[in-house]
């Protein structure tokens, strides 16, 4: 594990949280926005924008470290007439500015509501466009344990499930600073917050069954492979192992077990500051979870080549 | 039909001393770790107790043969296709160059290359690979590789002429299938060559490399 790898790897759980962030965001947002009206939906959704945003800069600002020339690196994004890595950094770019766009022009309220759910949503689809490439970089012929059907399906998944419980941390997060500024509003905002937590808790485990069924599904078809998948199938057996391993008991405790408590939890009044920590738990496990399985997915790399 | 430049190799001829390995070293001085041109040695079957002398052993379909490789400016080059900045170029002769004032160093064109060809200049911060000695060639010279081989089995020239005199066998083990990106190279096999996908040995003493 070289400095090199450890930037993909940081970039993209970076990135793909924050679509996904973005994504249940908007989700959660249009929600509550038809249940509670469209200020309940910002007061409680918009804080988390900056940090969504924060988050995708600190991650492509990470990307930069794996670059020879990083100075050189606005040249990437020139050939994406052909080449699917200028096209992941040309629409990470383009949802960065318009998320960014979005959040500014949410948190001034800025310009009619319609151009702004607008601005949201041409955001989330440039967000999905984004993972679908970057899912797309590793589909190369040379890499048979990355070409593989896995590889878009469990980013998509990490998207969702790592955006979900970031949010669910997020709303929580949100709603203790608005019990302490202004305790007067905190009361819908309580009930919308558990409301909430209990659908991103049964969405995470909905999102942990894919992973535990595509990632046997995924050996399989290694194991049965080319010559160099099988190789690969030997290191996640092997020597990557125990992170494999650990990072399989990790998402089954954040998203299964945590999600569950959570779900319990959420159902009446009272125990928020529990839901708190059970939200951040979730959260903090499936991370660490999905960056030790980003870790497997570079190390268990056994290219077609000489 | 758009012209194709091509090395021809010739595996029945090959030795394995690796004087093109070095002559290309020292013709574009690569630094250590570098080596545009390699030579793989493949090798494999085994040995039997001979059943009525149990103290002897017979050679059992031992083989080893060696395969010199460099880039093979392919006709659908997958590092074209990937990079990202536009730095490498398939040329109007069909030669693959990248360009180290726009190459960025990110490294994708070696994870698409099957060959082993864009290698990383950790003090240029660029991928350097295999140039067909342009400029020897510019000056009506041979590819150094091609001038240092004592066997003369290493040629180049145009694709389809090389195919005609020599025929069309362009994947031979320890090279990958040629499907990935039809490489421009032309081989006479060695009498135990075995076609890439069908080996029974393995490359051995892959350090000498």
């Amino acid at each position: 594990m070289d400095l090199r790898e450890l930037a993909l790897v940081t970039f993209s759980i970076l990135a793909q949280m924050s679509v996904g962030a973005f994504l249940v965001l908007g989700v959660v947002k249009y929600f509550v926005a038809r249940k509670a009206g469209v200020e309940e939906a910002d007061r409680m959704g918009d804080r988390s924008l900056i940090a969504i945003i924060i988050v995708l800069g600190l991650g492509m600002l990470a990307s930069l470290l794996h670059l020879g020339s990083p100075l050189s690196a606005p040249r990437a994004v020139t050939n994406f007439a052909t080449s699917w890595l200028s096209r992941e950094i040309l629409s990470g770019s383009i949802f960065i500015v318009l998320g960014a766009l979005y959040a500014i022009l949410q948190w001034f309220k800025l310009g009619p509501s319609v151009l702004r759910t607008v601005i949201g949503w041409l955001a989330a689809l440039v967000g999905i466009v984004l993972v679908f490439c970057m899912a797309m970089v590793y589909m190369l012929p040379t890499q048979p344990a990355w070409n593989n059907l896995a590889t878009p399906v469990s980013f998509f998944t990490t998207t969702l499930l790592l955006g979900a419980l970031a949010m669910g941390a997020a709303f929580v997060a949100n709603y203790a600073y608005i019990q302490k500024k202004n305790p007067g509003c905190a009361d819908l905002q309580c009930q919308l917050l558990r409301s909430t937590l209990r659908w991103i808790a049964v969405f995470s485990v909905i999102m942990l069954g894919v992973e535990f069924v595509v990632t046997p599904v995924y050996l399989v078809s290694l194991a049965t492979g080319v010559p160099q998948a099988v190789e690969s199938a030997k290191l996640i057996a092997g020597p990557l192992g125990a992170l494999f391993l650990i990072r399989m008991i990790l998402a089954f405790v954040g998203a299964g077990v945590f999600g569950f408590f959570l779900y319990q939890n959420a159902q009446s009044a009272g125990r928020e500051k529990l839901l708190g920590y059970m939200a951040y738990t979730a959260f903090v496990l499936v991370l660490a979870a999905e960056v030790l399985g980003r870790l497997v997915f570079y190390s268990s790399r056994v290219g077609i080549t000489l | 039909m758009a012209k194709q430049l091509a090395f021809y190799f010739d595996a029945s001829a090959c030795t394995g001393c690796k004087a093109c390995a070095i002559a290309c070293k020292d013709r574009s001085s690569l630094p250590v770790g570098i080596n545009w041109r390699k030579v793989y040695d493949y090798g494999g079957g085994g040995w039997n107790t001979d059943p009525t002398h149990p103290e002897i052993m017979i050679p059992n379909n031992v083989f080893v043969y060696s395969t010199s490789t460099a880039c093979m400016h392919c006709e659908n080059p997958s590092c074209v296709a990937a990079c990202p900045a536009k730095a490498i170029s398939k040329r109007e002769d069909g030669v693959v160059l990248i360009n180290a004032n726009v190459c960025i160093g990110c490294r994708y064109c070696e994870w698409a290359c099957p060959y082993g060809a864009p290698q990383f200049n950790t003090t240029l911060g660029v991928m350097t690979k295999c140039d067909f000695c342009q400029d020897l060639q510019a000056q009506g010279l041979n590819p150094a590789c091609v001038d240092a081989c004592p066997m003369r089995a290493l040629g180049y020239g145009e694709l389809d002429t090389l195919r005609q005199a020599h025929g069309t066998v362009n994947a031979i083990e320890p090279l990958p299938s040629a499907d990935i990106t039809h490489p421009a190279i032309v081989i006479t096999p060695h009498k135990h060559s075995q076609p890439s996908g069908q080996g029974t040995g393995r490359i051995i003493k892959l350090e000498e490399v």
